[in-house]
């Protein structure tokens, strides 16, 4: 009775999972699909660490119960870019060193990628607020912003000022 | 039956229990309500999760099962209804936050939304939760309180109408029943001289939980300078959010440029009934809600001539 089947789009594939009623998204995550890029921090939504995009918002996996989950459309870092291919976000953080140890990324990642769905010219203000459920312990907030700007810049611009690659 | 855990090796972790546990998440208001009549006690109502879970993780409560609210459309919905605002139980911060008209006729509500806890949180987070929760710290609930809101509580049985005075009995503890279900929050229309401030204090911006917060509603008379009424409400100074009438005796029917702001903050210091905790002493707190007080005053006075925006 306890256990139930539920469905979910997961980077853009359609998977079927048994879980069960106390089972939080971020274990069925990483635990069932084995998706291990979306990290645990602190398990009480303060941290940002276990962040992931459903349903087109962002959320703290830690806080979402599986069946809760249940027809969600969700979004981890693993379907950020593909294979080889990086996401201009992503791209920005390896050029401007906004990765330190690098638990925090997959959550700051995605909340820039839905801070830059949302607004896409967002001054330092709004990019703040955009990250400030997310934390780095690294405390390397300073080239993070400067990453998520420079992304900004890229993708306002349209073809990001370097050619066609994404085509 | 037990459950079993396929994956113990892997995944064995302190918060996975063994009581059986079902799971319903009805389409529509009548079925949550045949679910509540018959399970009431047993089964536990979820909305965004954002409280109730940490609590739930923090093993302060078993659950033998789960309600979940999230396909029931209806309690998502913002809408004005004859000259009354009503706010569905499942809309979250973050729709509070955008909507327009929340924005055009309940600013300190909105402005309540937008400060509470992150992005992650808003999104999940909703105002009947909020409420619900109970806790003397809820951001939404001084807000409500300033705007005299009523809660529409649901059961098989009857339909409630409670003020949000009435509802809130102490820390945590609400007169919600079983069977009930918070279903909508209706708010009447303000006037449109109607003018409000929303201050909280906490130690940072983002993630925290208030200290103390103040939401002021001051509605003008006709002539746009006599104070009509006021509704001064506090969050974290007692056990459940107040409001502190002597205010209203001290305001209404007086010439805003006139009020002694100072007299006005001491008199909510000396009103409130704060406690010593994590978030700051019982002294602390008093000084803070005369000076939170005058500076909502000061907004109000700066602002008005026109509606308060950002």
């Amino acid at each position: 009775m306890s256990k139930l089947i539920i469905e979910l789009t997961i980077n853009g594939k359609k998977r079927k999972v048994e879980t069960t009623t106390s089972t939080r998204l971020l274990d069925l995550i990483r635990d069932d699909l084995h998706l291990t890029g979306t990290k645990e921090g602190c398990g009480k939504g303060e941290c940002g660490a276990c962040t992931v995009i459903m349903n087109d918002e962002l959320i703290a996996s830690c806080l979402v119960l599986a069946p809760q989950a249940d027809g969600a459309v969700i979004t981890t870092i693993e379907g950020v870019g593909s294979g080889d291919h990086l996401d201009p976000i992503q791209e920005a953080f390896i050029e401007t060193g906004a990765v330190q140890c690098g638990f925090c990324t997959p959550g700051m990642i995605l909340a820039a990628k839905k801070l830059l769905e949302e607004n896409l010219h967002p001054d330092e203000e709004e990019i703040k607020r955009g990250i400030s459920g997310n934390l780095c312990r690294c405390t390397g907030y300073q080239k993070i912003i400067d990453a998520i700007k420079l992304a900004a810049n890229r993708l306002s611009t349209k073809d990001g000022g370097r050619g066609e690659e994404d085509a | 039956m037990e459950e079993s855990f396929g994956d113990l090796k892997k995944g064995q972790k302190t918060y996975q229990r063994t009581v059986p546990c079902q799971y319903f998440a009805p389409q529509e208001i009548e079925e949550a309500l045949e679910i509540l009549s018959r399970y009431g006690k047993e089964i536990k109502i979820i909305a965004g999760g954002t409280d109730l879970l940490i609590q739930y993780y923090d093993r302060l409560y078993e659950i033998n099962g789960w309600l979940d609210l999230k396909n029931i459309k209806e309690l998502k919905e913002i809408k004005i209804h004859q000259n009354q605002m009503e706010i569905g139980a499942m809309v979250t911060h973050t729709q509070l936050e955008k909507s327009e008209d929340i924005k055009k006729y309940f600013p300190v509500l909105r402005h309540a939304a937008a400060d509470i806890g992150s992005p992650q949180i808003r999104n999940r987070g909703t105002i009947g939760g909020n409420i619900v929760n109970a806790s003397p710290a809820g951001d939404l609930l001084s807000p409500l309180m300033a705007y005299d809101a009523q809660f529409k509580l649901l059961s098989l049985q009857k339909e409630a109408l409670i003020s949000a005075e009435e509802f809130f009995i102490g820390p945590k503890k609400t007169i919600l029943e079983p069977a009930q279900l918070l279903a909508r929050i209706i708010l009447p229309m303000p006037s449109e001289r109607t003018y409000g401030s929303w201050i909280k204090i906490g130690k940072r911006k983002a993630l925290i939980i208030a200290t103390i917060t103040l939401a002021l509603v001051v509605e003008m008379d006709e002539d746009n300078k006599t104070v009509k009424d006021v509704r001064t409400c506090l969050g974290s100074v007692a056990p459940t959010p107040i409001e502190i009438k002597e205010v209203r005796e001290k305001m209404i029917g007086k010439n805003f440029s006139q009020l002694d702001f100072n007299q006005l903050g001491q008199i909510v210091e000396d009103k409130i009934s704060p406690i010593d905790d994590i978030r700051g002493t019982k002294e602390y707190r008093k000084d803070v809600a005369k000076e939170i007080m005058i500076n909502a005053l000061e907004e109000i006075d700066f602002a008005y001539g026109g509606r308060i925006n950002e």
